[in-house]
């Protein structure tokens, strides 16, 4: 408890510090790179601050009195030695109410070799800290400027358990196939995914008495693009592998696995774009302290049309939708099982609206308002009771975010 | 310029000139100078947008086919068939000309490409463009930087730049 408070008070001096880092080093940078940087060097950033503001329940900080627990800050570079050799790392400081308090971590950190590459294609692996190919979004989740949105569509871009979507220490192979009829973009990842956040933690085994260990796993995706991207489809998989070491006995350790299949699909135009991702999420427990053993099948689907008013104005509209057990989808089982758990915390509908005004090519501002039924992506940390938690609530946030 | 304001003078002052029953006359005149007018604008427009793809003159290629083209400006093709490093000059997204070069070359929208460098760069896996801030600055940079490639309005390519024709 007491480093949860230290934290709260210590990670905004540190994140503004960082910020103005990050800013300085922005407006440095650009004047300069033609001068002290080999050309073959880049350095490149992002820092965006948000406000928080919700009915009911909380979302990263106290967001019923409003809230700025939620900033993002990123420093990262590039090195091609050779076209067919580089080097790129990410530092990410984020601060999201008590679930991440602003600690600098490595986001990403790699070499990438290419065996093959040329007009019809390319063969390459990735050896490091590589990010996870998930979805439209996951590589670049934590950058304001890639997504459609202040906060991603959270049923199938969990902040619950991202740190266990990010990146994974391993190896990633991949291909693209270059055709007249659209372009193919595979990827095979293996390695080891980060699950012992305190966040990832509770969502995986509540109060259970015990650690998480992570072991092999293999995360896949295979992106088609037609005309140079009006179509995408998508198509991602993961078996994550975890091991659950149980504190109170030895012998009682268990295993989780986790198998998310995504299908993802996209049509941009000029003026606007639809874009719609159908998720299913199977859990396998085997003796995880408390919770024993059990299946269950989740699914997620969203929605999304966006509409450029100007080239510098864009709106969106977005239903999105989750259900922790698709056999199960109102909760009311679930609920009849888990005393002091809501049967709404099972489910969570989302009507989001949101706007983007890009006012130059480095700034950006958005806001968005949601309007949800269901807590069923609501971050634990900061609604530790269940039971207290309100079915119906609405969130309005704003975002201001700078790159260059 | 000169001649279409002469053109629409002279419009103007057979108007003046001529009674409702001359013009009704004179009407099919009217309307072959009207449409002279019309497609000489046009013309002149089209001309102006017309871009050309360029590299730097010991690029040892003369055509390429767009797949090839949206993978470089992409930033995902990274070097030419000799093996030598590509660099890849653009115009700021909002610049007509990159716009026009987009979408009639790579038959692509601006955003398109900008969010494909920012998915690279901002998850590792590429570099961005370098970016110039005038026609000018692309043709020297073009034909100074060996691998270069770029886009310029068709009537500025000289002999210093090689055309990189699109299959």
């Amino acid at each position: 408890m007491k480093s949860l408070v230290s934290s709260k008070f210590v990670s905004p001096v540190a994140l503004l510090e960082a910020l103005v880092l990050v800013l300085c080093l922005g407006s440095f940078v650009p004047s300069v790179y033609g001068n002290l940087l080999p050309e073959n060097t880049q350095i490149h950033g992002f820092a965006s601050q948000g406000f928080i503001l919700t009915s009911e329940n909380q979302f990263f900080g106290d967001s019923q009195n409003g809230s700025f627990r939620f900033s993002e800050l990123g420093l990262n570079t590039s090195i091609q030695f050779t076209p067919d050799f580089q080097f790129a790392a990410q530092a990410l400081s984020r601060q999201a109410g008590p679930g991440d308090n602003g600690q600098i971590h490595l986001d990403f950190g790699f070499l990438d070799y290419k065996w093959i590459s040329n007009e019809s294609g390319a063969l390459g692996m990735r050896l490091g800290r590589v990010k996870n190919p998930l979805g439209f979004y996951n590589d670049t989740r934590d950058v304001a400027f890639t997504r459609p949105s202040i906060f991603l569509p959270e049923s199938i871009y969990f902040d619950r358990t991202r740190n266990l979507a990010l990146s994974a220490d391993g190896a990633n192979l991949y291909a693209e196939y270059r055709t007249d009829a659209g372009s193919f973009f595979y990827e095979l990842e293996i390695g080891y995914p980060d699950v012992d956040d305190r966040e990832t933690v509770l969502s995986f085994i509540g109060d259970s008495n015990g650690v998480l260990d992570n072991q092999l796993s293999y995360i896949t995706r295979l992106l088609f693009e037609k005309d140079g991207g009006q179509l995408r489809f998508g198509l991602s998989g993961a078996l994550i592998n975890i091991e659950f070491k149980s504190a109170s006995s030895p012998s009682g350790d268990g295993m989780i696995r986790f198998r998310p299949l995504i299908l993802s699909f996209q049509y941009n135009s000029e003026r606007w774009n639809l874009t719609s991702e159908y998720a299913l999420r199977y859990f396998k427990y085997r003796n995880v302290g408390q919770i024993g053993d059990f299946t269950k099948m989740g699914e997620s689907i969203y929605l999304q049309g966006a509409y450029r008013i100007t080239p510098q104005v864009e709106g969106f509209l977005r239903y999105d939708l989750l259900f922790q057990d698709r056999n199960d989808r109102n909760g009311a089982e679930f609920a009849l099982h888990n005393p002091g758990r809501p049967a709404h915390t099972q489910f969570a509908k989302d009507w989001t609206a949101g706007l983007l005004w890009g006012m130059t090519d480095a700034w950006m501002t958005r806001v968005e308002y949601h309007y949800v039924d269901g807590t069923a992506w609501l971050p634990l940390l900061d609604n530790p009771l269940p039971s207290e938690t309100k079915r119906y609530w609405n969130m309005f946030s704003i975002l201001l975010s700078y790159r260059f | 310029m000169r001649i279409r304001e002469k053109v629409y003078l002279k419009l103007k002052s057979r108007r003046y000139k001529h009674n409702l029953a001359t013009i009704f006359k004179n009407m099919k005149r009217h309307c072959v100078t009207i449409l002279l007018v019309f497609l000489m604008t046009l013309s002149a427009v089209s001309g102006a947008w017309a871009q050309d793809v360029v590299v730097h003159p010991e690029v040892d290629k003369s055509d390429i086919s767009r797949n090839a083209l949206r993978a470089i400006f992409g930033m995902r093709l990274r070097k030419w068939s000799n093996g030598e490093p590509i660099t890849v000059f653009v115009l700021r997204d909002d610049s007509p000309v990159h716009i026009e070069f987009s979408k009639t070359i790579l038959h692509m929208f601006p955003y398109q490409l900008r969010r494909a460098w920012d998915r690279q760069v901002f998850s590792g896996t590429g570099q961005s463009p370098f970016l110039v801030n005038s026609l000018e600055e692309m043709r020297t940079k073009v034909a100074s930087t060996p691998g270069a490639i770029g886009y310029i309005p068709r009537e500025g390519v000289d002999e210093k730049l090689s055309v990189l024709k699109v299959r």
